[in-house]
């Protein structure tokens, strides 16, 4: 496994050393290509400050390189898979209605296993070399999918807790005293209903702290074996159950809810899968400053997000030359600002310089956001057969 | 007399376009729930995935759920509805309600929902206006009061939005009976006004109101909005669950989507065949209208019907102000009543960012309501002429087809329809986009105008033709000037139908067009409840002022013609 | 003794519409009230069966066998109403139409023999089961007086009750409607603007608008 990472980064070095020359002639082409060209960007809307970051890259690109980016709100983005799945269905291999599309996880899974994505092209993209693939791990492997330049970086996440330091003296630190924490404060911690990407995320972070042995999650689950590696979870959410927020009778539907439900004080934990989150909801009036984010001792999972191209895309350059855009320091130092989105680089700024570096230098670090020193490194996904599992046990269990 | 001899081009056209679709529809759902979908490798047909989905953990309850919702949000609606005309019909809270109507039908579900659930959540408004004082909150209470696990706040929802649905579609029928006759013959035998309602009128009025009562029942099973805010959530409602299968990352999910469609589907069959045969059975009352009875056993309930029916229009009312409220707020905090920091922020980035989704809106209902307008009336015309002339009927199979969009699943319907619209290439364009709208434009407009046109008097147009000769002049110059409010009212129902198609539009217009809903869709899968309040209130904005064209043009229109007054 | 009117007058926005009614109306007795359209005829009917519109103020008294019937709502007064329409309920058939007239208290074998005699009465045997339209219009007609009267009202008005039939119907249908109010013995109040309409021997009274 590690050879085999080594490898590839040995590869990804050749290809960006031996063959520069011949890459910033083919890029300039790929540039002149894409003028004029109209990209459809297919990203989740549910977000104003992401949105209008999206605008404001939009209008870059335009002036910079006349490619017209055009924002298409997506409401869950597995309803542009369906899309996507609905076009190589009907033959329809060119002219697709999507250029480009932000992705992770079990989505790009299915896209990359169904050959619905045009690629390899990520390596092609002269900021590419700027990205940290050294020390970021799911830059490599999205939820344990081996990413092979299908799909380019955008940003880092990671599980971080919020709660509201005026009813929330002494934080909890890990899974057990978070159960501590809600058998003192009953009904003021929930997670969102599962299946669902932020509900089955929690549910993998508690797994991680109470299984004997977590290294059995790196690999493919063994359903013979699964039962007996997961009861420490299941022993841990029957007792949580009962001290969760409507004693676990009802659920949120979605990590949207959950920043409702803080502001409203009905609970005083929640999480996020963006450590500049809360930052960013004090910072437009959206929570109280009185809002703080932790993690838990051991760490807690980690994942990257990207941008994917498929494979019946009529404007590819384009998406690419927008996708190298939304690579570059410029764009991404950007993103980082809590003041903007907060959403944390996938650059190792390491190797910027100068007026780059600077760039980054400028941005300020949220009110309520933890250092990097703090965060960590992320804990890796568990591998991703896992999810499937874990969702119909706590569906059996508790959606009856 | 071309013109009249023609119009059965219209039926013909409207059966053909509502086949074409619904098959499309039903077959893209069938194929994957037999297991057969090639694009993901599946090519062999069996009944695995209806194991599948009778084995998903929570199934039993979900269809449970799913019965109680739909069924008693239906019976509740219809009944309230009734008891409501039977106690109010002609007094003051009628008026009023008669006048309050168009706005509080252009207010969207989901719209609603969230005012609905800010109003009456353990967060919400009503504990904040006795909070702290009263109760000593600090922190909201952990009560169970949304997404009860039986559907019951849900249901309530439902009821609230259904019943101003059918108090119009009454309000239209009304007028095709002799209402004021019939009221006099009853008293002047010695009955009740209820009795009168209930043995007389009701019975006569329920042929009218069939079809919206069957959209009332298919919309309860599978409305997906509304239930999402208010409903269960584990597990969720059968509607709610086919669409979470639809997005789910596991391609193989959306096989086990077909099939709940399906089971769906078959759930709103049977309610609604079940209501058919009740209504048919309904000959066994005849001993009791005729019983010679008078006094009325309704009386007591009188209190509780004016309650509920006011406290309908004061929740609707109550939840638009709450989004004005969180619309112009910056922080807003359990206890506090009102925002401790308001800012117009939202409003100016709202306005300003929704404009182009706006025009695309405007356009698309605008045209689909048109064309839906241009199929009605020719349909209608064709159902006029052909009853005169005793000549071949083709409006009288319209019903079996144009409603049938409205009682299969959207989700699963559209996805099939648009599987079609792929393979011809024939997606991403607004002239798909348009037409898969008057899908659903269509059969509410045909609702809403079909008894009072049908009822026109006929002899007013016998003479107009004996002085005019001309059939299209005699249409357009005194038939349908006549019947302007009503022609207006139903186009600004078919304009708020299309504004509100959210599926239709993503899935036909290839994500190439953002309506304001399909904006509101995705701004309210976040968080930020000022941003969704602004996109909210511009989309109920948008079928509100329709509306208020509708009612405001014929009396400019005929401001001094007291007969068009009415 | 019966029904009686006492210095009726109706006001509409504080004018009298016709001259203040005296009338005393005996059981069995037909008394017409004649005047041209929009002479307030129909108000005044409607003044007695308690359907008068808001808009009017109605001053003097009206009583039932001496009992003062103006505070009773419609349903309560126990008058009979025939209009020009026949008003048959159309989801009905005959026989459910005039069973709706019979009070509840009678036991269901006495209400078909009553309406089974009902309808001899009027030579229409046998049509009990009948939809009310594929009745001529004089059988409809017939219909709703028997219905009217099932009801055992204990005065009957009339409100231009032959307006709708033609000539020849007309005349079949009068004596049969002024014998049944005979046989009954009630008193009724007819409102027509047809001399033709009024039964011989009874009173007529013409309203007229008041002067100024």
């Amino acid at each position: 496994m590690k050879s085999f990472f080594l490898i590839l980064i040995g590869l990804a070095f050749l290809f960006l050393s031996g063959f520069s020359q011949a890459f910033a002639q083919e890029w300039g082409e790929i540039e002149e290509k894409a003028k004029g060209q109209t990209v459809y960007f297919n990203a989740w809307g549910g977000s104003q400050t992401i949105n209008e970051y999206i605008q404001w890259a939009a209008n870059a690109v335009q002036k910079k390189y006349n490619v017209h980016v055009i924002h298409v709100k997506a409401t869950d983005i597995s309803d542009v898979v369906s899309r996507i799945l609905v076009e190589k269905a009907a033959g329809k291999n060119t002219n697709g209605s999507v250029d480009l599309m932000w992705i992770n996880g079990e989505n790009f899974k299915a896209m990359k296993e169904n050959k619905l994505l045009y690629g390899p092209f990520s390596q092609k993209l002269p900021h590419y070399h700027l990205v940290d693939i050294e020390n970021k791990k799911t830059l490599l492997y999205d939820f344990t999918t081996a990413v092979d330049n299908m799909e380019s970086p955008w940003g880092m996440a990671q599980l971080v807790f919020s709660y509201n330091s005026n009813r929330v003296t002494n934080h909890p630190k890990t899974m057990l005293e978070l159960l501590a924490f809600a058998k003192q404060n009953p009904g003021r911690f929930t997670y969102p209903s599962i299946p669902g990407f932020h509900g089955t995320t929690f549910i993998k972070q508690a797994l991680f702290e109470l299984i004997h042995d977590p290294g059995v999650l790196n690999n493919p689950v063994i359903l013979s074996e699964f039962e007996k590696n997961t009861r420490p979870l299941w022993e841990y959410l029957d007792a949580l159950h009962p001290f969760l927020w409507r004693k676990a009778k009802a659920f949120p539907t979605s990590a949207s809810q959950m920043v409702s439900l803080l502001n409203d004080n009905e609970i005083f934990i929640s999480f996020s899968f963006n450590p500049n989150s809360a930052s960013n909801a004090i910072e437009n009036g959206e929570l109280p400053d009185t809002i703080r984010t932790y993690i838990h001792t051991g760490g807690t999972i980690g994942n990257a997000h990207f941008v994917g191209i498929p494979f019946n895309s009529s404007a590819r350059v384009g998406a690419m030359v927008f996708a190298n855009f939304l690579l570059s320091p410029e764009a991404q130092a950007k993103k980082a600002d809590p003041r903007i989105w907060g959403d944390t680089t996938v650059l190792d700024t390491q190797k910027l310089a100068g007026k780059d570096k600077a760039l980054f230098d400028a941005v300020p670090k949220g009110v309520a956001t933890l250092t990097p020193k703090e965060l960590g490194q992320g804990l890796p996904e568990p591998h991703v057969s896992w999810v499937q599992a874990l969702e119909k046990k706590w569906l059996e269990k508790y959606s009856k | 007399m071309s013109g009249q001899a023609k119009n059965s081009l219209f039926p013909v056209v409207v059966i053909g376009l509502f086949c074409i679709t619904i098959l499309a529809g039903l077959i893209g759902t069938l194929l994957p729930s037999l297991n057969y979908l090639p694009v993901i490798g599946h090519t062999s047909f069996s009944l695995s995935v209806w194991f599948d989905f009778f084995s998903y953990p929570g199934i039993q309850t979900a269809i449970r759920v799913t019965l109680f919702t739909g069924l008693s949000a239906s019976f509740g609606a219809v009944s309230l509805a009734f008891l409501f005309i039977t106690f109010s019909y002609g007094n003051r809270l009628w008026k009023f309600f008669e006048k309050i109507l168009s706005p509080v039908l252009s207010i969207p579900h989901a719209a609603f929902a969230i005012g609905f659930g800010f109003l009456i959540a353990p967060s919400g408004w009503l504990i904040r206006m006795v909070s702290p004082w009263m109760t000593g909150f600090t922190v909201p209470p952990d009560w169970l009061l949304l997404n009860d696990p039986f559907g019951i706040s849900l249901t309530i929802a439902l009821v609230i939005k259904e019943f101003p649905f059918l108090i119009m579609v009454t309000m239209g029928a009304l007028g095709q009976l002799d209402i004021k006759k019939t009221l006099l013959a009853g008293r002047a035998l010695g009955y009740k006004k209820e009795q009168i309602w209930l043995k007389l009128l009701i019975p006569r009025l329920y042929p009218h109101l069939r079809l919206s009562i069957f959209a009332v029942i298919a919309y309860s099973f599978s409305v997906v909005d509304m239930a999402i805010i208010l409903g269960p959530s584990s597990p969720p409602p059968l509607a709610v669950l086919i669409l979470k299968w639809f997005n789910d990352p596991v391609m193989s999910f959306k096989m086990l989507a077909s099939a709940g469609s399906l089971f769906l589907f078959f759930m709103v069959m049977v309610s609604i065949l079940c209501v058919y045969l009740i209504e048919k059975s309904a000959g066994v009352l005849r001993p009791w209208t005729a019983n010679g009875k008078r006094r009325s056993f309704l009386a007591p309930i009188k209190p509780i019907i004016f309650f509920m029916g006011s406290t309908t229009f004061f929740f609707t009312a109550v939840s638009s102000v709450i989004l004005v409220i969180w619309s112009l707020t910056w922080q807003w905090r359990f206890p506090d009543f009102l925002p401790s920091a308001g800012t117009l922020k939202f409003w100016e980035k709202g306005l300003e960012s929704s404009f182009d989704p706006v025009m695309t809106t405007l356009l698309t209902g605008i045209v689909s309501a048109f064309i839906g307008l241009v199929l009605t009336i020719g349909c209608l015309e064709h159902n006029v002429t052909a009853k005169q002339r005793r000549t071949r009927n083709y409006t009288n199979y319209i019903p079996y087809f144009l409603y049938l969009p409205l009682l299969v699943p959207q989700i699963s319907f559209m996805a099939g329809i648009q599987l079609l619209l792929v393979i011809m290439r024939m997606d991403g364009y607004w002239i798909t986009l348009m037409v898969s709208h008057l899908l659903f434009v269509l059969p509410y407009m045909f609702i809403a105008l079909s008894a009072t046109y049908l009822a026109f008097d006929s002899r007013v147009f016998d003479q107009a033709m004996l002085l005019k000769r001309s059939y299209i002049m005699v249409l357009f110059r005194v038939k349908l000037p006549m019947l302007l409010k009503p022609i207006l009212f139903s186009f600004a129902i078919g304009f708020s139908v299309s504004v509100a198609q959210y599926i239709p539009t993503m899935l036909v217009g290839a994500g190439r067009f953002s309506t304001i809903t399909t904006e509101v869709v995705s701004i309210a899968s976040g968080s930020d409840r000022r941003v969704i309040a602004v996109y909210a209130l511009i989309q109920q904005f948008l079928p509100m002022m329709m509306y208020s064209l509708a009612i405001i043009f014929p009396k400019i229109y005929y401001y001094n013609r007291k007969g068009m007054q009415v | 003794m019966s029904l009686e009117l006492e210095k009726v007058s109706i006001l509409k926005l504080g004018a009298n519409i016709f001259d203040p009614v005296n009338l005393v109306i005996k059981p069995g007795e037909i008394t017409t009230v004649m005047g041209p359209s929009g002479c307030g005829k129909s108000t005044l009917l409607s003044a007695v069966s308690g359907s008068l519109d808001r808009v009017f103020t109605l001053k003097g008294s009206i009583r039932l066998y001496g009992q003062d019937i103006l505070t009773l709502p419609m349903e309560e007064r126990n008058i009979g109403l025939l209009f020009q329409d026949d008003l048959l309920f159309p989801h009905m058939d005959i026989g459910s139409n005039l069973a709706f007239a019979i009070k509840e208290k009678i036991s269901r074998a006495q209400r078909n023999k009553m309406i089974d005699e009902a309808l001899k009465t009027a030579g229409l045997e046998g049509f009990e089961k009948r939809d009310p339209s594929s009745l001529s219009g004089g059988q409809k007609a017939r219909v709703s007086l028997l219905r009217s009267l099932l009801a055992e009202p204990a005065a009957l008005l009339l409100d231009e009750p032959f307006s709708k039939l033609d000539q020849t119907l007309k005349a079949k249908i009068r004596p049969f409607v002024f014998s049944q109010i005979r046989r009954m013995n009630i008193p009724a109040l007819l409102v027509t603007h047809d001399p033709m309409d009024c039964p011989e021997g009874g009173m007529i009274l013409n309203l007229n608008k008041e002067e100024g």
